[in-house]
Parts: C-alpha cells; structure tokens; sequence
C-alpha cells in the first residue's frame, strides 16, 4: 500500500495538468467561424462521406491484436520464469522450451498462411 | 534544482561499495517527501520536453549545416516556450462530427500514463532530504517493470481514442495503424527485458540497477580486470533490439508511421489542429521517449551508476553526484534519438510489420532460451542440460537459416526478374508498350555518347 | 485504512462504471466504462498486496484484450446496430446451462476459499510475490500453465479463420500498375499522369484555384467540385468556374 502512495501524486499532477490544458484550450485562443473548419480535414478534398459507419476498416487489425493477446500473456509467463529460473533449474527450462514451442506452432501457422503480411 | 541547493548535501549512510537502494528501502517516506520527488519529477519532465524540443531541433539543424532556432532567447532557447504561447494563442477548432467527450478525454489519457511510468525509474542512490533518508525514486514496487508497460499499454488507448473521436478517415487510419504498430513493438520489447530479469532475478527496478553494481573481477596474470556489469554489454542483442523497439514504441523516425504526412497527414493528431490540445499529444510523445531512455538507462546502462573509468572513484555513486550522471545519459540517448532521426529515412508500414513481428520476436525468443541454458549450465552441469543446450542452439540456428535463405532467394528472384527485363528492353525498347526514346539516339548519351550542342 | 479508503472510493467509481457500461448506447463508451471498470480492479488487487496480478490485469486485460474489443468495435462499424435474430439453434437453451455451470464454478471456487484455513499473505509472499508465484505455477500448476499454450494456439487460429482472407492473386506491384495506365493511355486515352496542378499561367496555387490551360481557359479536371460548392453557395464562385461547371451539368 505504502508503495503506491506516492504514485498517487504524480498521478494527480499529471491529471492536473492535462485536464488544465484540454479545458481551457478553447477559450484562450480566438474564435473565427468559418464552415470549412467543421468538417474533417482532408487536404481540401471532399470529405468522404461515413468513415465509420458505413466504410469498414481491414480485418488485418483483428489478428494483430489477437496474436498481441497471445504473446501478452506468453510474455507474462515468461517474466516470474525468468525471475524465479535460478530456483526453478532445468525443470522450469523444460518446460518453458516445451510451452515457447507450442505457442511457436500457433505464430509459424499464422505465419505461413500470410497472416502477419501487410500491403 | 532547488533541492540541491537547500538539502544538505550529504553522503549516504550506506558503504561507497554497497549496491544502492533495495526495496526495503521504499515506502517509509512521509507525505511531503512523496510530494516534493513528485514535484520534482513532474517539473523535470515538462522542462525536459521544453529543453528536449529545442535540443532536438538545434542538434538536427546542426547536423544539416543549419543554425536553428536562434532568435527566441539566447541560442534560441526560449523558442519552444514561444511555440507554447502560440499553441495555447491558437483557435482550439472542433470539427462537426467528432465524438466530444472522447475529443477531450484523448490527450488526458495519452499524457497521464507516460508521466506516470517516471514514477519507479531510479535517479539515484539513498541521500538525506531536509533530515530524512529517502532513495532518490519515487518508489518501486516488485512489479516496477511490468508498471513501465502496464503504462505503456494504457497510453495507447489515447492514440486509438483520438483517432476514434475525430471521425475522419485520416485520422481513424492513423490511430488503428499507429496503435497496431506500438503494441507489436511492445512484444518485441517486453520479450528483450526477459535477459535481464534471468540475470538479476527481479522486476523492482532499484534492484536491477543495484545489481549492475558489480560485475566481479577477472584475475588475468595476477591483475585484477573489473569485468563489465551493465546488461546492455553482458546481454547485447537484447539490448540492441530493446534500442530498436525503442523507436516503433514512442512512433519516432525511423518508424513514425501515424505521422507520415505524405499519406496521413498527422495520423490520430489530425484534427486536433494547433491548440492546447496538441501540444498534449507533443507533450505525451517527448515525455515517453525520456520514459523509454529511463528504462534504456535503468535496465541495461546502469540505471544511474557512474560510467566505468569514474566508478573506480569512491565518491562517484554517492550523495546527490549520481542525479548527474542519470541525466547525462538520459541526454545522450534523446541525442542517440535526433541522430537517428538525422539519419535514418521513413520506412514503409508493411516492412515496419513484418520487421516487428518477423524478425524481432523470434531471434529474441531464440535469444531468451540461449540465455536461460547458459543459466541452467551454471546452475547445474549435468547431460540432459548439455542436450537440451544443443537442442535450443540447434533450433535457434535452424530458425536463423531458414530464415537467411528464404530472404536470399527473394533477393535472387528479384534481381533475375530485373536482368530479365533489362535484358528484353536492350534487345526491344518499345517493348512493353512504353512511349521510350531508343537508347541510342545521338542527342542522348547513348551508344557514342556525343554531346549535342543545344540550339 | 488507506486499504478502506481505495475499497469505497473504487467501489463507487466501478459500480457506476459497470453501470454505465450495461446503460451506455454508444458501444465505444461501454468500451471505455469497461476499462475504468478494469483498471479500479487493479488498484485493489495492488492495494490487497497482489501486484503481479495487478499488472497483469493491466496488461493483459486493459491493454490486449480491450484493445481486441476496440479493434473489432471499429471494423465492424460502431454505429452498426446489433441483429436480434438468433442464428444458433437452442442457443438459450445452452447459454442457461453455461450459465448454470459457471454458477456452480463461481460458488465452489469462492466456497473453497471461504472455508479453507488461509494460508496468510506473509506465508504465500514470504520469498516475495512474483518468486511465490512463479514457483507455484511453474511447479504445483505446471499441466495448467502448458495446457494455456493450447489455449493460445486456439486463439490464434480462431483469428486466422474468422479474420484471414487469403489473397488469390499477386498483389499488382509499381511496375504493374504503371503499365496499366500506360496501356489506357493507350488504348482510352486516359491520361497516365496526376490531375493537373495549378497551371503555369495561374496567379497562385491553392487548392481552390483552377489550373489554367495554355489558352487561358480553365482545366475543368482541376476544379475542386467540393470548394466549388461552398463557393457557389456563398456566391463567392469565379464566374469562369461556374461557367464551366454549368456546362457540365446540361
């Protein structure tokens, strides 16, 4: 408890701070109506209609971040082995081999049926 | 710093040759303390990105046989507090469409985290404060490491939120993008910290510094040769794709992809325009560049232990002296930045991706079972070690082949398809259907290469 | 006491979270309220002396998998409307015994702590928390650690099937692109290069302003059609602009 105390003062300086900033924002800056400054900017071509609600994005970022869950948690596991491996020894070797190479078997599959390709 | 000024400055209790602070030695601080460290750091971090913008940009110009900035105060060292007034002088514009709670909350969420991660980076060894012992840190915990990133991955809900709440495709492209390219680079960095917590054997970040403290000493005809302690020399692959993810995490150049303007303008930023707002997003990126130096520093350069020919001086890590040698190397990793940024051009998004994901993750997970037998090996030296040692090293250098020839063979099949068409056009330069000029026309410096003089 | 101050002070801030998350209509604000929902429960594991357990609901939960959430909230359009025809057959029916049984998971896992002589946190941390953890995990609970792999593998290929297009073709490289255009050239006369800029004759070069051809007249392919309609409505068109516009529409 003690050792999260003093996180709270940054964190309220910090918040502070940056709330401050957001909110007075609109009012120390001038204010000239103009229509074009309410619409999106996009270099002076016409706005596309939708981005969201209609448009769809690449489904490319799903499995981007379904293997960023996967290899999360891998790192996860991986942080107390390697903080406990002197105690754990050539058993938690092992097994952390054993548990990587599976995980591998996942990220080689992705892998060969161009699941991390962009273009 | 005040500080400096007004504490006494006086040595630590502890020994000239103990390793520094532990965790033992936080939270007994009183609430003042804790304050005081706090104001400390928060003031540090917003001069740093005043002096670190302007460092920046003078050291860049340098580097192109500019000036720079040197009209705003004495070298130009006002002119980011200028381009501040101005920031905050700017029309705050909202487009129509934008989602307006999210529109405000986006530049909150991306600044609060990165000031926060400072909180458990050391700075120093235990110094006496108006009286009171205290570690100059303002705490740690035995997760500190793992705080740094739970930070790091809170920060990236603001890139995703701020493109989300500007409804535009600009921006909504440069937010997925950015974010999906921050939290790939944030697995290559959490797998190259794996090397350091096998050799120090915890995630309290005073600890890892402390146990850079020494690295032993190697008799060598009867002289005693101090052997190197910092991490980034005893695990260097680890710490050079550490300094690679760098980049991809805090979105600089080489990798600054969310703001490549020639296709994204701005990226998530676009339409937070000029106003206070932005200058949060500003504020945001430099603040999580010294977070990403401070880690570079405390895990792998020694956290604030003197560099190697100092050290060997007693009083080099003792008393407020080692606040000095932190930020000189905090100062000379955002250097490290600039030059880079000098340097290096923009590469292009799917070469970013499959840099991240290709090559990164798998030489380090290759690099972490490397380092975890040589481990067991001294741990216990028996024959299913040896084998399981020449299993791993086996794998790894299967996965490093495969990997090296199928890139040969690609660079192979594409400079055959080039010979192959240069090949067809020598023999045929319309070939194609282009509209080209045959290459040995006279006035061209063809096949007997003549000048023509013009008219 | 500071344990009681963070459990009300979080309380309240979580259950009107989750409250907002279950009333919210927007999905990317019930999106948000489940992350502040998340973070609160990590500050009370920490304040409870589980820090690992607190950083890794903050990295594996807030980080990744909310993440995952606003990823797909995004692709699928978030204004998008949820259909309520049910495309599983005996859907209910399996969601009820699903239920059931995480019911009965929930209260036997809470009942076996409740009833079981606690072991104290300083016995469990006494090597410090994240070597106790480890050796547990990495000892006592080592099927469930390897058996998490697999979970992973599914995971993944689950992403892969729902998520993956295979691309038939090859993706049309630079060069392929530009013969294209080439051969239009050829063959439609489409002109292979950009739209034209502003032209050499034109008095400046912002965007509203039309490129001018050779004989001073106006490139109508450069006209902004988007600023010629702000203009035409605020009557602040160049006549010459209009003109060629009108053309158009008859």
């Amino acid at each position: 408890m003690e050792l999260y105390a003093p996180i709270l003062v940054l964190a309220v300086l910090g918040a502070g701070f940056a709330v401050f900033s957001v909110s007075i924002a609109p009012f120390t800056g001038p204010k000239r109506w103009n229509r074009a400054k309410l619409d999106a900017y996009e270099c002076g071509i016409d706005p596309t209609p939708q981005p969201i609600g209609g448009g769809r994005f690449p489904l490319k970022y799903m499995i981007t971040a379904m293997l960023f869950i996967v290899f999360d948690i891998e790192i996860i596991f991986l942080y107390p082995w390697a903080v406990a491996f002197d105690k754990l020894g050539v058993f938690g070797l092992v097994e952390m081999v054993l548990f990587i190479v599976t995980v591998l078997v996942a990220y080689a599959y992705v892998w060969r049926r161009r699941g991390l390709d962009w273009d | 710093m005040s500080l400096l000024t007004t504490a006494s400055v006086l040595a630590s209790p502890a020994a000239p040759g103990s390793p520094g602070p532990g965790l033992a030695d936080f939270g007994h601080d009183p609430v003042w303390i804790s304050i005081i460290k706090g104001l400390v750091i928060f003031v540090f971090l917003l001069l740093g990105v005043l002096f670190g913008v302007w460092l920046e940009r003078k050291l860049i110009s340098r580097m192109q046989h500019r000036y720079g900035p040197n009209r705003a105060g004495k070298f130009g060292l006002l002119q980011t507090v200028a381009d501040g007034l101005k920031m905050g002088l700017k029309e705050d514009l909202m487009p129509r469409k934008v989602d307006k709670v999210i529109f405000f909350l986006a530049p909150v969420i991306i600044s609060v985290p990165a000031i926060l991660a400072y909180s458990v980076i050391p700075m120093g060894p235990v110094v006496s404060m108006f009286g009171h012992k205290t570690p100059l840190q303002l705490t740690d915990m035995p997760v500190a490491v793992l705080f740094i990133l739970a930070m790091s991955s809170i920060g990236v809900y603001g890139i995703v939120l701020a493109g989300w709440a500007s409804k535009s495709p600009y921006a909504i492209l440069g937010g997925l993008r950015s974010s999906a390219q921050v939290v790939s680079y944030e697995i290559a960095m959490g797998l190259s910290f794996v090397a350091v917590f096998l050799y120090a054997g915890t995630l309290s970040t005073s600890e890892i510094v402390a146990k850079q403290a020494d690295g032993g000493t190697a008799t060598l005809f009867g002289l005693d040769i101090p052997l190197p302690s910092w991490y980034a020399i005893l695990l260097i692959p680890s710490f050079l794709i550490y300094v690679m993810t760098m980049f991809g995490e805090v979105n600089r150049v080489p990798f600054d992809l969310p703001e490549g303007e020639g296709e994204l303008v701005a990226g998530y930023h676009t339409e937070y325009s000029s106003s206070l707002k932005f200058a949060m997003f500003q504020l945001a990126e430099y603040v999580n560049v010294f977070v990403v130096s401070g880690v570079a520093v405390t895990l792998f350069l020694g956290g604030w232990r003197a560099p190697w020919p100092i050290s060997l001086w007693d009083g080099a890590n003792v008393g407020w002296l080692p606040l000095l040698w932190f930020f000189a190397k905090i100062v000379l990793i955002f250097c490290f930045f600039v030059w880079v940024r000098a340097s290096l051009p923009r590469v292009r998004y799917d070469q970013l991706m499959a840099f991240g994901w290709k090559v990164l993750i798998p030489l380090n997970l290759a690099w972490i079972l490397l380092v975890a037998t040589f481990r067991a090996l001294r741990v216990e030296q028996s024959t299913p070690v040896f084998i399981l040692m020449a299993i791993v090293v086996i794998g790894a250098l299967a996965v490093f082949f495969r990997f090296d020839t199928v890139q040969q063979r690609r660079r192979e099949a594409r400079a055959e398809q080039i010979e192959e068409e240069f090949e067809q056009l020598r023999e045929e330069p319309t070939a194609g259907g282009f509209p080209v000029p045959p290459l040995d026309l006279p006035h061209y410096h063809g096949a007997n290469r003549k000048e023509v003089p013009s008219a | 006491m500071g344990e009681t101050i963070t459990f009300w002070v979080l309380a309240v801030v979580s259950v009107s979270a989750a409250l907002g998350l279950v009333f919210s209509r927007k999905a990317v604000y019930c999106a948000l309220m489940l992350g502040v929902v998340m973070l609160s429960l990590a500050v009370l594991y920490a304040v409870q002396d589980a820090p690992f357990l607190a950083a890794v609901q903050i990295i594996v939960y807030t980080g990744a998998v909310m993440m995952l959430f606003l990823f797909v909230l995004m692709l699928v359009g978030v204004d998008s409307s949820d259909s309520l025809v049910e495309t599983i057959r005996g859907q209910r029916f399996w969601a009820v015994v699903a239920g059931l049984a995480f019911a009965a998971l929930v209260a036997l896992g809470v009942g076996n702590v409740v009833f079981a002589p606690a072991a104290g946190l300083g016995a469990v941390n006494a090597a410090g928390n994240v070597p106790s953890l480890a050796e547990l995990i990495f000892t006592r609970y080592v099927f469930a650690f390897e058996v998490t792999s697999a979970l992973l593998i599914t995971a993944a290929l689950g992403a892969m099937v729902l998520a993956h297009r295979e691309r038939l073709e090859q993706k049309a490289t630079q060069r392929e692109l530009s013969r294209e255009r080439f051969v239009k050239y050829g063959e439609e006369g489409l002109d292979p290069s950009p739209l034209p800029g502003p032209g050499t004759y034109a008095r400046a070069n912002a965007i509203d302003m039309p490129a001018l051809l050779p004989d001073g007249k106006i490139s109508k392919l450069s006209v902004n059609r988007y600023i010629a309609r702000y203009e035409a409505e605020e009557g602040t068109i160049d006549p010459k602009v209009a003109e060629i516009l009108e053309g158009e529409d008859k």
